[in-house]
């Protein structure tokens, strides 16, 4: 807004003498004008309606720049809003008759339109655009002066505001139903929509490279947040923040639903919670869905036993404040209003918070209300692509936020590792449905029997065949890492029990670290304890590493100078070996606590430790359905090419129209 | 005092009440050590808390005047023959009447609501790429350009196709260091502008809750 | 930063404020000088309300999801007085404006805003909440084909739903201006909008199309606010230089800001 220009003031001074004339009243009663055409001002022609008969319009109130403040002014309202529906009766003869009159002109009763708001009954507007050439022939433009419009006009271009304009002398109200300007919209609409839906239909569109089934290296937080839900236990609950509504589902139900999983087949409970009233549907949806999966096991999860949905925090930040304040209070009523039975005294009750955030201001709520309120829980952060680069100097600046994982791509490799990891605890698409999984073999080998009874029971057989996968099974993909080998084919099946195997025992007293890599600078996987057995996959060059194989699948490297080497029947491996941190949960909590109390933003903090321990934790949770999961990929690529084309394309053309206006404006010039 | 006067005092009051209880409440090591020190952060946390657990529940309860909006404005343009407010009232009163029959099941809501949302999101695609291919129409000129520019880049950037590697680098660098800094700088003006509201308020200034 | 570092800041962040609104409507008192930038759009708001007069169409005021008791009560707020200035001029339609918002709360200031400014008829039905994001935009879009509004005004709170209303009140050819204090809103806005305004600029707004010294003072505060954090940040970023090369003092850094802000100032006058 200038600083001279003061449009408040717009009427013209010698309107403004306070003038009790009739066209005060009247001019309420007066038929709508358009606007004057773009063209009038820009030819700055005077456009001065008269009306047939005997009104004149007031003069249009006209914008003035550099009117200085005059209070004592009347304006266009001072003219105009202060008027009461005048009744009827109260109009003289003259204007009654001219009612009547203008009344039975009207062609149909129902052209006249109701336009005041709430009011039951009005004077009805004289017709007058039903006289042939309206309003706009009485400015009567010379042919010549029609021409210079058409032409004024195809410089203006027929932008916005002409939905109203002239067209064959009668004002049009109203937008045309369908103009051929929609026609490169429905074009661009349907390019997307075919390009999207190509890869749901054929495989032959199969644009650019999955995304990694590892995280980057330098990708120190995401794979952390992995770790740190892989090391849940049964006694851990987890706050699970859903703050994203139907906009972004698309991009996070997936992370969403995966963290539920992963949660749910560590035998941890995920508390769900939300600023969005949205969001908890979505919630909903989503364990409906985990639920639909896993039907065929039996293993629904149960609202209060597996699960619980807390209520719905109103306020944004003030809810979310509320939330850290009160957390006891918010923790013992559920969105349906019934009690939840949890007894929890604060947030650091919570083994993590997981915050799936639609905006980055949805993580800076939760960075500034929640983040500071407690001393030791960590917040596990994911975000939707558009907010990742403000979401991502949250998760840098601050040690408490672990991650950040950044939308659909994050969610594949997380479902990937999380498949890779567990995958040799589900059955195989290619097993015979009914064969329970062995537990040598999805252990990768005998270390699981050596942990005891209760330490990792197999599934019980599924009744229908698991839903197809169309990502290749971990037993046949290649790991990324240095980890070489598929870990369940790579290790001795050891179906005879006197078969000997090599193996290692860890000699130190202190808590060794295994390794994802045969150097000290490499992610730590998990720790282990004096006398722990392992199963020996190979060494590294110059034998100072042992790649060693571990429970859920995994594999690690241990240091030789920390262990000695022996060779065991499997039937003594398994009846000597095991890990007193995992017997002992009580002693494992410590073990990861003091891991993470170590957790610093500068070292690596990667380690892993085991998988489910408990006799009661469904993994059936983790069979999921990917088959639309490439596809989706794929239409994500061909979609994103597609707009790419779209935005390129539209905005050369209209560049190019813009600059040829130009030089036409300047040629009149 | 008038309308107006009472709500610009009750106002200042307020927000007094709450700025100090916010600002100086809960950190006994403003008022040096000792017990003493630790009760009056105490008490001074108190009121901010009690007017925020206030806002929060007006807030809740704000969702029935919505709700009444929302049915008188309908029933008004129902009485106009408007088809759309007859099928929101009547959607309305069967989703009422639905979750009150099953006791608060609201799987009619989830089974409608959503699907529908997930379409109007699923919209916001064409909308958002026909729109950006239209911003030159609008703003012809440099700036126009570079907003265009950045779009493309980071679109290509965000594509797994292995020819695109030198742009994906560009694009990261785009995101973090140009768009992170200018992002920054707007939410900075947007606090600022916050802050000067808030003491408009405070002061009375503002029309809005004057009356 | 500890908690007490954190307050001290706060309580110096709220007192400057306080400082340079107050001095902001000194000057302006006695000096009696405009002292507000331009904003972009602006002129078009009367030729919009003049559209409205002469078609009986409703100007539409859209406070997206701002609402009051949240975080963005600001931005609420100032949108209330933008449009308070706006509807101020509207009455002389005989269509009221249509204000849609999609926080209840902010139902009450919608409502304020129209009855002050209208008093006849019913304001009620012409303040609609609708549930928020997606619904809202769904449901503006479908204002947008039956109320036909004259033009759009969007002030608040908006995300990328924004391109849904944005795009239906294009497609039939009505004009907008839009602003959010929200950064995807934003860019939306900053896209499809005939006109945007840019973050803070939401703030100034009321009294760019006002009369309201006092709005115009608070304006400049604002701006000088930014000043002070750009000079802060210049001479903080040119100290660490400094330090970095041993030629350069702290004289030849506060030099270099001068120049800098000189600059600054140049390019924001000439804007």
């Amino acid at each position: 807004m200038s600083e001279e220009f003061n449009w408040l003031e717009y009427a013209e001074p010698e309107e403004s003498a306070p003038a009790p004339s009739p066209r005060r009243g009247l001019s309420r009663f007066l038929p709508r004008l358009p606007r004057r055409p773009r063209i009038f001002r820009t030819l700055r022609l005077s456009f001065r309606p008269r009306l047939p008969g005997l009104l004149r319009l007031p003069r249009l109130p006209r914008l003035r720049r550099g009117a200085q403040p005059a209070p004592k002014q009347s304006s266009a309202a001072d003219l105009l809003g202060t008027q009461d529906e005048r009744p009827l009766e109260e109009l003289d003869d003259r204007l009654q008759m001219l009612r009547e009159r203008s009344a039975a002109s009207l062609r149909s009763e129902a052209e006249s339109r109701q336009a005041l708001y709430d009011v039951d009954e009005v004077l009805t507007a004289p017709e007058i655009l039903d006289k042939p050439g309206g309003v706009i022939s009485a400015a009567a433009l010379s042919k010549a002066q029609q021409q210079q419009v058409e032409l004024l006009k195809d410089i203006v271009g027929g932008g916005a505001a002409q939905a109203n304009e002239v067209s064959g002398g009668r004002i049009r109200l109203g937008a045309p139903a369908f103009s051929l300007s929609a026609i490169p919209r429905i074009v661009g609409t349907a390019v997307l929509l075919l390009l999207v839906s190509l890869p749901f239909a054929s495989s032959d569109f199969s644009e650019g490279g999955l995304p990694p089934a590892e995280f980057q290296e330098d990708r120190h937080g995401a794979t952390t947040l992995y770790n740190l839900l892989d090391n849940l236990t049964t006694d851990d609950y987890v706050l699970v923040a859903f703050e994203y509504g139907p906009a972004a589902a698309g991009e996070l139900d997936s992370i969403a639903e995966l963290f539920l999983r992963h949660i749910v087949a560590q035998g941890a409970k995920p508390l769900i919670v939300s600023s969005n009233a949205i969001a908890i549907a979505r919630a909903r949806n989503i364990i409906g869905g985990i639920n639909r999966s896993v039907a065929f096991s039996g293993n629904e999860l149960v609202h209060l036993r597996d699960y619980a949905i807390l209520r719905y925090l109103p306020g944004g930040s003030l809810g979310l404040r509320e939330l850290s304040e009160n957390f006891a209070d918010v923790a013992r009523v559920s969105y349906k209003g019934e009690l939840t039975g949890l007894e929890f005294e604060s947030l650091d009750d919570m083994t993590h918070i997981v915050l799936i955030a639609e905006r980055a201001e949805d993580m800076r709520h939760w960075a500034e209300q929640v983040v500071t309120q407690v001393e030791r829980t960590r917040l596990l952060a994911a975000s939707a692509y558009a907010a990742s680069p403000l979401a991502q100097i949250y998760a840098n600046s601050m040690d408490e936020i672990v991650g950040l994982l950044v939308g659909y791509r994050d969610a594949y490799t997380y479902g990937q590792k999380l498949d890779d990891d567990f995958g040799a605890l589900l059955p195989a698409s290619d097993a015979p449905v009914n064969e329970p999984v062995s537990p040598n073999r999805a252990l990768g080998g005998a270390e699981s029997q050596a942990e005891g009874a209760g330490a990792m029971v197999e599934p019980s057989p599924p009744t229908e065949p698991p839903p197809p996968t169309v990502a290749p099974l971990p037993t046949t993909t290649p790991r990324p890492t240095n980890t070489a080998s598929p870990t369940a084919t790579a290790l001795p099946t050891a179906t005879a029990t006197e078969e000997s195997i090599r193996v290692v025992e860890v000699i130190s007293p202190e808590q060794v670290r295994i390794r994802r890599g045969p150097t000290r600078a490499d992610d730590i996987l998990r720790l282990a304890l004096a006398g722990d057995l392992f199963a020996v996959i190979g060494t590294n060059g110059d034998g100072s590493w042992y790649n060693i194989a571990l429970s859920d699948g995994l594999e690690g490297w241990i240091a030789a100078f920390l262990v000695e080497e022996k060779t065991l029947t499997v039937a003594e491996f398994l009846a000597g070996g095991g890990e007193a941190s995992a017997r002992n949960p009580g002693e494992r909590v410590y073990l990861r606590r003091e891991i993470i109390a170590s957790l610093g933003k500068n070292r690596p903090r990667y380690y892993q430790a085991r998988g489910p321990i408990g006799g009661d934790i469904p993994e059936y949770v983790l069979l999921r359905d990917r088959s639309a999961e490439v596809p989706r990929l794929e239409a994500m690529t061909l979609g994103t090419l597609g707009a790419v084309v779209i935005i390129a394309g539209g905005n050369v053309l209209y560049a190019l129209g813009a600059l040829r206006r130009r030089r036409r404006e300047a040629d009149i010039e | 005092m008038g309308r107006g006067g009472l709500s610009v005092f009750v106002a200042f009051i307020v927000g007094a009440i709450a700025i100090v209880s916010l600002l100086l409440g809960d950190n006994p090591a403003l008022f040096g050590a000792g017990a003493g020190s630790e009760e009056l952060a105490r008490r001074l946390t108190l009121p901010g808390d009690v007017l925020l657990r206030l806002v929060v529940i007006v807030i809740a309860l704000s969702v029935v005047i919505g709700i009444v909006n929302l049915l008188y404005v309908h029933i008004g343009r129902l009485a106009r023959g408007k088809f759309y407010s007859a099928v929101l009232l009547a959607s309305f009163a069967v989703t009422i009447a639905w979750t009150v029959l099953n006791k608060g099941d609201a799987s009619l809501l989830e089974a409608v609501q959503v699907p529908i949302e997930s379409a109007l999101a699923a919209l916001l695609f064409p909308s958002l790429a026909l729109g950006g291919a239209r911003v030159m129409q609008k703003r012809a000129d440099v700036w126009g350009l570079l907003f265009v520019a950045v779009v493309l880049i980071v679109l290509l950037g965000s594509l797994p196709l292995a020819e695109l590697a030198p742009v994906q680098a560009f694009s990261d660098w785009l995101m973090a260091v140009p768009v992170n800094a200018g992002a920054r700088a707007i939410l900075l003006g947007i606090a600022l502008g916050a802050a000067v509201a808030g003491v408009r308020a405070l002061l009375g200034q503002d029309r809005a809750y004057r009356g | 930063m500890d908690d007490t570092t954190v307050q001290v800041y706060s309580v110096l962040f709220i007192a400057i404020t306080v400082v340079l609104v107050v001095t902001a409507r000194y000057f302006q008192a006695r000096r009696g000088r405009r002292m507000q930038r331009q904003l972009a759009g602006m002129d078009q708001i009367p030729q919009w309300l003049m559209q409205s007069i002469e078609t009986g169409k409703p100007l539409h005021l859209a406070f997206g999801g701002a609402g009051v008791g949240g975080d963005n009560t600001p931005a609420a707020l100032a949108a209330a007085e933008f449009f308070h200035h706006v509807i101020q001029n509207a009455d002389a339609s005989d269509m009221p404006p249509l204000v849609t918002m999609s926080a209840p709360a902010t139902l009450p200031l919608g409502q304020g805003a129209l009855r002050r400014a209208w008093r006849k008829g019913n304001t009620l039905s012409r303040a609609q909440w609708t549930p928020p994001d997606l619904a809202y935009a769904g449901a503006v879009s479908a204002s947008v084909a039956d109320d036909e509004p004259a033009a759009h005004i969007m002030a608040g709170s908006f995300g990328a739903e924004l391109a849904l209303m944005l795009d239906s009140a294009d497609r039939r050819g009505q004009p907008s201006l839009a602003v959010s204090d929200r950064l995807d809103g934003g860019a939306v806005a900053y896209a499809l909008a005939d006109h945007a305004l840019i973050g803070e600029e939401l703030f100034a707004a009321p009294s760019a199309i006002s009369t309201d010294e006092g709005g115009r003072a608070d304006a400049a505060a604002l701006d000088v606010w930014r000043g002070l954090i750009i000079l802060g940040a210049a001479v903080l970023l040119l100290l660490e230089f400094s330090k970095q090369l041993p030629l350069l003092s702290w004289q030849l850094a506060l030099g270099a800001a001068a120049v800098l802000i000189a600059l600054g100032l140049i390019f924001s006058r000439r804007r």
